[in-house]
């Protein structure tokens, strides 16, 4: 299975970021441009992701121990 | 004129040159691409003429999970709900006045009739937000996959 990000967004549940693998960054480096600036993140198994989508808007995780922040585009392109 | 090489069908390879710093490809003597000083490419390939050519510059085919299939100038996809993504951009859109296309192929007998640029947040250099769903309602689906491509 490959890896993917959640992180809480402002609609109160989870966003789930698949990585494209060719785009010649990080998964690391994706998370830390993909997820909005200061919004925790974990990168995860996708195989630990509920299969059913159907009650999405209920998934939770804990962040208290996040594997980071993020910093969002607008950081990231300026620090290019 | 510009720099210029020319593929005769009579002379074979002909070449000739200015201080334009244009280029051009030619065929017989008919121009078949070139690239300008102000780094327009243009190519005929069947248009009937070498015309300036307009690139997707980012593209991508995913599923709702978002797994993605393929794609170009893609970091990745968000899955923000049901049947509510965001392509991210690995390199930034020089403005955001691109054309963005967004289309799906939804799951048997859902009905998918609304494809759109999300409304909730517009297109920016770096990421395009997408939004597909049910126009009765407007409630999001979820297809099966997910089509789209920005061009520039």
């Amino acid at each position: 299975m490959s890896q993917v990000i959640i992180y809480p967004n402002d609609e109160g549940w989870l966003s789930v970021i698949s990585p494209a693998f060719n785009c010649g960054l990080s998964v690391e480096e994706i998370a830390r441009k993909d997820v909005p600036a200061g919004k925790p993140y974990h990168i995860i198994d996708s195989s630990l992701l509920p299969t059913e989508n159907t009650f999405f808007n209920a998934w939770e995780a804990d962040f208290s121990n996040p594997d980071g922040h993020g910093i969002g585009h607008e950081a990231w392109f300026r620090g290019q | 004129m510009a720099v210029t090489v020319n593929a005769s069908t009579s002379s074979g390879l002909v070449w000739s040159s200015d201080l334009t710093g244009a280029l051009q490809l030619q065929t017989n003597g008919t121009t078949v691409a070139s690239t300008a000083t102000n780094g327009n490419f243009a190519f005929n390939s069947g248009y009937g003429s070498a015309a300036t050519a307009y690139g997707c510059r980012a593209w991508v085919n995913f599923d709702a999970t978002p797994t993605i299939a393929a794609s170009g100038n893609v970091s990745s996809v968000t899955r923000n709900g049901t049947g509510d993504f965001t392509v991210n951009f690995t390199n930034a859109m020089p403005d955001a006045n691109y054309s963005a296309q967004y289309n799906t192929r939804p799951s048997s007998g859902a009905i998918v009739d609304i494809c759109n640029i999300s409304s909730v947040a517009g297109p920016t250099t770096s990421a395009c937000r997408v939004f597909g769903g049910q126009s009765s309602n407007g409630a999001g689906r979820d297809p099966v996959v997910c089509f789209f491509a920005a061009f520039r």
